[in-house]
């Protein structure tokens, strides 16, 4: 009788240290996940900045002028090959256009 | 004795019994108050972890309610519209310790902050929030920062930003300061419930809302359109371009346009979308409708008109430009653009059947699509000889140029109606059918030959590949009491490729004026067409129409 209740001492005891070191170690994870929750949302932040800039890069009416600044233009039924058939001379006098 | 003993044997042995209960009692009650500690503390851990968490949520969430928004993509996924993250300023006026100086400093720092409305309520102790200025640029929140004022703080906020400019503008709409949608698409994206409570700044995880407008084409009207306006000296114009088998808008601009993040632009009358919300008398290109309703009760193509004197209504007489002074066959009154022709086929045809006809193209009521509720046409109260013959050469009704174009689409497609939609739509939606296969080839092949017969109003539209057909419209503008003769809206209606039309277009040009290499004339067969042509040259080949050789 007297061991059983040394032992269920000890095993409140234990549990008890057990829960302790449970629940520190929950809220470290907790903190950690908090942080990479943090993180995340930070990167999501700055891949929608990142986005938006890169669109506004990249929009027409500022890709035009440099597109045509380097020689190209806009593409035309010059630049268009009419349906199948053809031979490769006709695609080279075709692609070099008049 | 014996009882004694008995007595005090009983009470020794009650003794000697009672000790090791009362131990194992204490150690049970021991026992039990550790597990009622760890019970405790559970429910405290429980009860704690609920606590912080929501310390933590109230901490992030911002006074304001804002919504998180969805992205907005054209057709190929390219961004329109996005939230981002921005600093906004606002102030503890508990924590501030000279608010004269706080207001002056911060004054000094925004143009146009009320110094001081903004005094007073900084020196309001009893407040402990105050917006400053929602929405800074990271490179003024580090200035604003560098002041040092205590009790003025950030708080991350999202804002609307809009990549592609003015460019689809319109379409897009706008948002307020809460991020909540006021106009166009943003509100509809509301009204459907696809935007969310922010919590704190967080960014919306929802799937893109994906436009039917396509960024390229879109470029390329714009920039066509703009040109034409140098070229023509004209202070507006507006453009569209629909999949006639889906109704897809795949490119709408109205210029001059509006940048949905500049309120005062979104909010200029001058600046009005003049595709879905501004409704006009579109002139001769109605005569398309007019033909429609002549081929439909009964007439071909070559049924004779009697054109050879001018049409008289009441005090009225309508006359053609260029009168040939002969019947015309029904082919000839839409190539030569007889208002005559036109008058005489809706007398023909009778103002039941023109006013159905009118209804059944969806003309005669508003549009609405996600972009507007669409505004009233503008149409006669009762239908007359006068008014017959005025809305067969598109005067005396008003509507919106998206509307025309709809009813355009439904006459090249077959003959089925379309409701156009400026969301991505990926079939073709089986609509009514408002006019016979028939009538629809008919009418496709007069629009080609409007384009390629010499005496055509149309022949400056052809673009070499393409299969251009269209017709023109010169609509003298509305003014006090009739119209300004010398004001006209130039409109061109085109289709494309005529023998199996994917597209139409429509071109508006308001108030050209006449130049050197338009022979001083205003008629869209001078200014629309030709501006048609090179729209169409550009997004033919964006939209994958192959070129046939001409």
């Amino acid at each position: 009788m007297r061991i059983l209740n040394f032992v269920a001492v000890f095993m409140a005891l234990a549990s008890a240290f057990l829960l302790y070191g449970l629940n520190y170690d929950t809220r470290m994870i907790e903190s950690r996940l908090h942080s990479r929750e943090r993180e995340a949302e930070q990167a999501r932040a700055d891949i929608a900045v990142l986005r938006a800039e890169r669109a506004h890069l990249a929009r027409p009416e500022r890709i035009e002028p440099i597109a045509r600044g380097l020689g190209l233009e806009p593409l035309g039924a010059r630049h268009l090959l009419p349906g199948p058939g053809l031979a490769s001379s006709d695609i080279t006098t075709s692609s070099t256009g008049p | 004795m014996p009882h004694r003993v008995s007595t005090s044997k009983a009470d020794g042995s009650g003794m000697i019994g009672t000790a090791p209960r009362s131990r194992s009692r204490a150690l049970a009650l021991g026992v039990a108050l550790a597990f009622v500690a760890v019970g405790g503390q559970l429910v405290r851990l429980a009860l704690l972890n609920e606590g912080s968490s929501t310390i933590r949520v109230s901490m992030m969430s911002t006074p304001s309610s804002t919504l998180a928004r969805p992205d907005i993509v054209d057709r190929n996924g390219r961004l329109l519209a996005t939230d981002v993250q921005m600093p906004s300023l606002y102030a503890d006026p508990h924590l501030i310790q000279d608010a004269d100086e706080a207001a002056e400093r911060l004054g000094r720092m925004f143009s146009g902050l009320e110094v001081r409305a903004l005094r007073s309520s900084l020196a309001d102790k009893t407040k402990r929030f105050v917006w400053i200025r929602r929405g800074l640029t990271p490179a003024m929140a580090q200035r604003v920062h560098n002041l040092g004022i205590p009790g003025v703080l950030f708080v991350d906020e999202i804002r609307r930003t809009y990549p592609a400019g003015r460019l689809g503008g319109h379409v897009l709409g706008r948002v307020d300061i809460d991020n909540r949608g006021t106009s166009g698409i943003e509100r509809h994206i509301d009204d459907v419930g696809a935007s969310e409570a922010a919590h704190g700044a967080r960014l919306s995880a929802r799937a893109p809302v994906r436009l039917s407008l396509d960024l390229g084409v879109m470029h390329a009207l714009d920039d066509e359109l703009k040109s034409a306006m140098e070229r023509y000296d004209a202070p507006g114009a507006a453009g569209l371009v629909m999949d006639v088998r889906t109704g897809e808008v795949v490119a709408a601009v109205s210029r001059p346009g509006a940048d949905p993040a500049i309120a005062e632009e979104a909010l200029d009358p001058e600046r009005i979308d003049k595709v879905a919300a501004g409704t006009f008398e579109l002139g001769s290109i109605v005569k398309l409708i007019t033909v429609a309703l002549a081929l439909e009760t009964g007439k071909s193509l070559d049924s004779l008109v009697d054109t050879s004197e001018p049409l008289k209504a009441g005090r009225f007489t309508i006359e053609d430009l260029h009168p040939l002074g002969r019947p015309m066959s029904v082919a000839e009154v839409f190539l030569h653009s007889s208002n005559v022709g036109a008058g005489q086929l809706a007398l023909s045809a009778g103002a039941e059947a023109q006013t159905a006809f009118f209804q059944k193209l969806g003309l005669w009521s508003p549009l609405k699509t996600e972009v507007s509720a669409g505004p009233e046409p503008l149409k006669p109260a009762q239908v007359g000889r006068i008014e017959q013959i005025t809305l067969a050469f598109g005067h005396g009704l008003a509507v919106t140029p998206l509307q025309f174009a709809a009813a355009s689409a439904a006459l090249m497609n077959g003959g089925t109606a379309v409701t156009p939609t400026f969301l991505a739509r990926d079939d073709a939606v089986d609509g009514a059918r408002v006019v016979s296969a028939r009538t629809s080839a008919l009418l496709r092949d007069v629009m080609r030959r409007n384009v390629t017969d010499p005496s055509g109003t149309g022949r400056r539209a052809d673009a070499a590949g393409f299969e251009v057909g269209g017709k023109t419209g010169t609509a003298e503008m509305a003014a006090r009491g009739g119209y300004r003769k010398k004001s006209v809206i130039a409109s061109f209606l085109g289709t494309f490729p005529a023998s199996d039309p994917r597209y139409v277009t429509l071109v508006m040009l308001f108030e050209p004026r006449g130049q050197e290499s338009t022979g001083g004339e205003i008629t869209a067969g001078r200014n629309a067409a030709p501006t048609t042509a090179r729209v169409i040259e550009r997004i033919a080949p964006l939209l994958g129409v192959a070129a046939k050789a001409s």
